[in-house]
């Protein structure tokens, strides 16, 4: 049935993570077409699984499994469980939210060169949840109150079995003391989820930040 | 505006009335007399490496394009179109040989020469009505680079960058010259704190004693083996020139067993000692220390640590350099990079920037502690009850102001200022009294720039004209306003 619907022409954002990025003009490196992970200094272990095709219709039963995972995913965020979180993140996944930068249209990026918020892997993802459990990390002592808003789903299959590719928005309202206003981080993330044992894990996030000067006091979260 | 003398002679005995983190009126008399002299950094000649290349960087709320002309030159111009005065470049970074005003199409050359002026001769009458020829972007009061380091200062009459620098450079060669080729910077993260500029800079300068309780947990997560409470006081604090900062004490070792301590391969080591003069050289292998973190007054700040980067007891060093971009007296916007020496192996460079990302920055595990702790610190500072407050920065000092520990001789230390070992404020008194000599001092009127008047060109107060007067020349106001 979805094959009636049109095609949406994908956001520039999700172009520019998941379709090869192009040279911009007067390229002096003239370096070959790169996703952002395949990009990254520290993105050379990463899955190079990808999308293949349009979006999953909504009652597919794939695209309803990549939804809850990501519903229930938020909700541990939400809690700050990052215990439970880490165990749904492969050994070999590459966690990346680029540095966003304003450039003239033409440019042909819009991301900064060698440099990102979070360059991501299994260690220092664990390094960072060991930390929020000592009891010393006093960012989130008092906690943040965090709500991940999640949106804008789509599912696509992958070009290899037991993946899939799940795209989606995400708003994070966090607040913190009684003074202060809460601040919000809004992103849109491409995800690459593995079947691993029956259960569906993260080997791949990239998050595109809507922001280049990010409104928070720091990035004590994860999105 | 109210008399600050009072606040003056508390910082300059060491006592310093909390307001002065979060007041608009110190904050208007910052602007006025911090900002309007000091050298700024806006960044390194490695983020414009090649012609036409550009970053777009702020000095207070004046935006500047840095820019490398197609000669090759850096060049900071305004970024402000001489005609009706919008923003000639908007993206923050690129590669552009010209920059055209999206508002009536004037447009410049990188190097900041005018090119494209539409309908001049119908609009103006050619150059007998307005003298395109030898009109250009207004270009930074004083532009001067350091290690590749580019500074600009709004003041034309401000000493030489390097006189301003001192005894500082001695250290500041640590951060950004390791090899003949010096640094590669990358980033900047940026982002928006609720805390006063200040705070970060003295912090950076010399807080050895805030690392065991703020940052406890990334010791006990075995991210970082250095800063237990032992360890950091048995480190020294410096001030030289413009700049003060800490250091760790080193396990015992020749040089090259000390740098190897932290980390660097030893073809990283070779290249260090082929580039750093002997006393540098000493302050590490005879010495035993190992610079960390730093400030250059006003804003600037440089850290260096050695984390684990992955499950191995190997450490890896990383080299951040960050600015406190003050927005106003609560907040500041935060530009943090990732330096590295350009000729280091690649997988060093790789396994550094996964340091630097692991520690600060807007993710870093340090830097998350910190800046839960000046948001507050601000947020406290606001009130009436902060104004009958002086807080007690005399860390180092007996009430006679003899010192608690006397500085180290020459033999201890070998490099330039006065260094200390054990715990204290004096770095943090140093950097506030630089403050209170700018406060202190009125401002010299700056020259402007007459759009419009008869083309004699800017003159102050003095009657002195600015270095570019005679290069502006605008058309009279009417014909201005009707292009």
């Amino acid at each position: 049935m979805s094959t009636d619907l049109p095609v949406a022409p994908a956001s520039a954002a999700v172009a520019a993570i998941t379709a090869p990025e192009s040279v911009p003009a007067g390229n002096p490196t003239g370096t070959v077409p790169r996703t952002l992970s395949e990009q990254s200094a520290l993105g050379g272990h990463a899955s190079r699984v990808q999308r293949v095709g349009r979006s999953l219709p909504f009652d597919d039963p794939r695209h309803l499994q990549a939804h809850h995972w990501l519903v229930d995913e938020a909700w541990l965020l939400d809690a700050q469980a990052y215990e439970d979180w880490l165990d749904l993140i492969t050994e070999d996944v590459h966690y990346l939210m680029p540095v966003r930068v304003t450039t003239a249209l033409g440019a042909g990026y819009d991301t900064a060169r060698g440099m990102a918020h979070f360059d991501e892997d299994k260690y220092s993802l664990s390094r960072r949840v060991a930390r929020f459990l000592t009891e010393h990390a006093w960012t989130e002592d008092p906690p943040s109150r965090l709500r991940h808003h999640l949106s804008n789903v789509r599912t696509f299959q992958a070009d290899a079995p037991d993946h899939l590719v799940v795209e989606s928005a995400t708003l994070l309202f966090r607040n913190r003391g009684d003074v202060r206003e809460g601040s919000f981080v809004s992103a849109g993330r491409e995800d690459l989820l593995r079947l691993v044992d029956g259960r569906w894990k993260l080997a791949r996030r990239v998050i595109m930040v809507d922001d280049s000067v990010m409104r928070m006091q720091n990035l004590a979260i994860f999105l | 505006m109210t008399d600050q003398t009072g606040v003056i002679g508390d910082v300059r005995r060491g006592m310093i009335p909390a307001h002065v983190y979060n007041d608009r009126e110190i904050f208007e008399l910052e602007k006025e007399r911090v900002f309007s002299r000091a050298w700024v950094f806006v960044g390194h000649e490695s983020e414009i490496a090649q012609p036409g290349d550009y970053v777009v960087r702020r000095v207070l709320e004046d935006s500047f394009i840095v820019t490398r002309d197609e000669q090759g030159e850096i060049r900071a111009h305004f970024n402000m179109c001489l005609h009706r005065g919008m923003q000639v470049c908007r993206a923050e970074v690129g590669n552009a040989s010209h920059f055209r005003c999206p508002y009536h199409g004037w447009s410049y050359r990188n190097d900041g020469r005018i090119v494209g002026l539409p309908f001049h001769k119908d609009a103006y009458g050619g150059e007998a009505g307005f003298k395109r020829k030898g009109q250009r972007l207004l270009p930074a009061p004083n532009l001067a680079t350091y290690n590749g380091m580019i500074f600009l200062s709004m003041d034309p009459d401000a000493p030489p960058l390097e006189e301003f620098l001192g005894d500082f450079r001695f250290y500041l060669d640590y951060y950004t010259k390791q090899s003949a080729s010096g640094i590669e910077l990358r980033g900047p993260q940026r982002w928006r704190v609720k805390a006063n500029w200040k705070i970060g800079a003295e912090n950076f300068a010399g807080d050895m004693y805030h690392t065991p309780q703020t940052h406890t947990s990334v010791v006990e997560i075995g991210l970082f083996r250095e800063p237990k409470a032992e360890k950091r006081k048995d480190g020294a604090t410096y001030w030289a020139g413009a700049g003060g900062g800490t250091t760790y004490k080193l396990p015992e070792g020749d040089l090259d067993e000390r740098l190897r301590y932290v980390g660097y391969p030893q073809e990283m080591i070779e290249r260090m000692k082929e580039q750093w003069s002997d006393d540098q050289l000493r302050v590490i292998g005879d010495d035993g220390f190992m610079i960390s973190a730093a400030s250059v007054y006003p804003n600037l700040s440089f850290v260096h640590n050695w984390p684990r980067v992955a499950e191995s007891d190997d450490v890896l060093p990383f080299v951040s350099i960050r600015q406190w971009q003050p927005i106003s007296e609560d907040e500041t916007e935060v530009l943090s990079w990732f330096a590295v020496d350009a000729e280091a192996p690649e997988e060093f460079k790789a396994l550094s920037y996964k340091a630097y990302l692991m520690c600060f920055g807007s993710t870093g595990m340090f830097e998350q502690d910190d800046v839960e702790n000046w948001v507050s610190l601000t947020n406290t500072a606001a009130g009436s009850m902060a104004r009958r407050l002086l807080l007690n920065s005399r860390m180092g000092i007996l009430e006679d102001d003899r010192p608690v520990v006397p500085p180290l001789g020459p033999d201890a230390f070998h490099g330039p200022g006065e260094a200390r070992t054990g715990y204290s404020e004096y770095n943090q008194r140093a950097l506030l009294n630089h403050w209170a000599d700018d406060l202190e001092k009125p401002p010299s009127k700056a020259a402007t720039l007459e759009v419009g008047g008869p083309g004699e060109g800017a003159q102050d107060a003095a009657g002195r004209t600015s270095a570019n007067a005679d290069q502006i020349s605008l058309p009279a106001g009417e014909a201005v306003a009707q292009a």
